[in-house]
């Protein structure tokens, strides 16, 4: 009986199911987190009787032919890259992005990853850094006693230095951003950062408010883009249809056991 | 005496086939556009030596026989995703894509978009438009898909939309006999040729679901167990007749 096996794999795709939301869940709060679904597929189908087939000499056709499908697989778990709410912190080094694209980080190994985690700091030596202490790409050095950093939309960074009127402010560098054709491709390693992919396409960099880039707001910071109440609901579904995944597998056992025990 | 209990293993291997149906829209109950089979039987008389000339004739016996597996092809439910590269049809018509083995069709709307700009299905086939596949610029954002299923973009800091192409909706005079090849794709087999649909529409943001009725399953499930059973103890009760008969024929009084 096939149903067993085709119970057992619905089974294993609920769980799967179960375990994104789950991971959805759990980074309810995390800046700049991009929820995730489970996607799936039926598997191929036997096709016992194939439709259309010749039913007699005439040239009648069958009708509905008999296809008994293998159950359900996994075909991924793409990552919904929409634009998450922005919660105001108050923060200058706090920067979220309105569009597209991302703040480019640079590892100590030398490679780089992509955030859309706006939580910098500066480090001792004065540099804008992420939260693991990596510097945003290009990196920008605060003067010491520099007083009044504002960000604007284009990732300019600006400060006032002692000594001058306090009118003019200088500009010590510009925050640029990275957009991928394919958002979705991104590798997540963690950390918040993505690392680009053959399937992301290569990384360009640009200046934000250009060409769909996408705003730079200081002061503010990207909430995750989970919807708790989607989440739920996905989640009793996931849950009844695992229970009822495992129901198939008992009638399907009944089944057999009431055959085995028909002649002793 | 023997009609019984191969009427019997008719019945229980039908009855085999009909839960492996069910098992797999079970276990198709949150796949995105899937569409349920359900089982049919006929009766398949089978005439032996009979004899009607007499008042009470012999009777025919009836085989059960699955005639075939028909698949509801109406809407499953809608979820809103409020993704824009979600979409539902709404309406028969299926999306067109481009795989290696030809042209499929589908109705999961479930759509990406590969390195190369192209809008894929969730397992990387292209999404045909209504003059091939659909590409997107590196700087297009905003994607915007018109109830037609026209997709427009704003191009880098512009601020018109420009028309990126039409998603190619088709329908089929009889989508019964299209063929199911499982990936969530249908290939038109003898469905008909693909002719253009104009009535359904494209519901951006959201997501067409499975239209597997869980409820409606479990029961039919429940009901193909019992009824397992109860042939199972028919089929042991003739053979219990045999036994007696055999037993009590063969006892020879000394």
């Amino acid at each position: 009986m096939q149903a067993l096996h085709t119970a057992a794999t619905g089974m294993a795709a609920q769980e799967l199911s179960v375990q994104v939301i789950s991971n959805n869940i759990a980074n309810l709060q995390t800046t700049g987190y991009k929820k995730q679904t489970a996607e799936f597929q039926d598997l191929i189908y036997q096709h016992i009787a194939r439709v259309g087939a010749q039913a007699s000499a005439q040239g009648t056709i069958l009708p509905i032919g008999i296809d008994i499908g293998g159950g359900v697989k996994t075909v991924g778990t793409p990552r919904s890259m929409t634009q998450g709410t922005l919660s105001q912190t108050g923060n200058d080094l706090d920067l979220s992005i309105t569009g597209e694209g991302f703040f480019k980080i640079l590892m100590p190994d030398g490679t780089f990853q992509y955030t859309r985690d706006g939580t910098f700091q500066m480090d001792n030596t004065g540099r804008v850094v992420n939260a693991q202490g990596n510097p945003v790409q290009p990196t920008i050095t605060i003067p010491q006693n520099a007083t009044g950093l504002t960000v604007n939309a284009q990732g300019q960074v600006s400060v006032q230095l002692p000594g001058s009127a306090t009118t003019t402010s200088t500009i010590v560098g510009t925050i640029g951003l990275t957009r991928f054709v394919n958002k979705g491709g991104l590798l997540p390693v963690g950390n918040n950062d993505f690392t680009d992919t053959p399937s992301s396409g290569a990384p360009q960099d640009g200046t934000a408010a250009l060409e769909g880039y996408g705003n730079i707001n200081q002061g503010s910071l990207e909430n995750a883009n989970v919807d708790v109440v989607s989440e739920m609901s996905n989640l009793i579904a996931a849950q009844r249809a695992y229970e009822m995944n495992a129901k198939v597998i008992t009638a399907a056992d009944q089944m057999m056991q009431s055959a085995t025990a028909m002649f002793r | 005496m023997e009609n019984a209990l191969l009427i019997g293993l008719a019945r229980q291997s039908a009855l085999g086939r009909q839960l492996d149906a069910i098992a797999n829209n079970i276990a198709n109950v949150n796949t995105s556009g899937f569409k349920a089979d359900n089982t049919l039987f006929e009766e398949y008389l089978n005439t032996p030596a009979h004899e009607d000339n007499f008042v009470g004739s012999d009777r025919r016996i009836s085989f059960v026989q699955d005639r075939g597996t028909y698949r509801d092809m109406t809407q499953g439910p809608v979820e809103e995703t409020k993704n824009p590269l979600d979409v539902a049809i709404d309406g028969s018509a299926f999306l067109a894509v481009q795989t290696q083995g030809g042209e499929r069709y589908t109705r999961d709307g479930n759509l990406h978009i590969n390195s190369q700009g192209q809008l894929v299905t969730v397992a990387g086939n292209p999404v045909l438009g209504t003059s091939g596949p659909i590409v997107f610029q590196q700087t297009d954002h905003d994607i915007n898909i018109t109830p037609d299923g026209t997709i427009t973009v704003v191009e880098g800091s512009g601020r018109t939309d420009s028309i990126r192409g039409t998603l190619r909706l088709v329908s089929f005079t009889d989508a019964q006999k299209m063929l199911k090849e499982g990936f969530n794709l249908y290939a038109a087999g003898e469905g008909g040729a693909p002719q253009a649909d104009t009535k359904s529409r494209i519901q951006q943001g959201f997501i067409e679901k499975s239209n597997v009725n869980s409820v409606a399953e479990m029961s039919r499930m429940m009901e193909v167990s019992r009824a397992y059973t109860s042939i199972a103890n028919l089929m042991q009760q003739q053979a219990e007749l045999q036994k007696t008969a055999i037993q009590q024929l063969a006892d020879v009084p000394t």
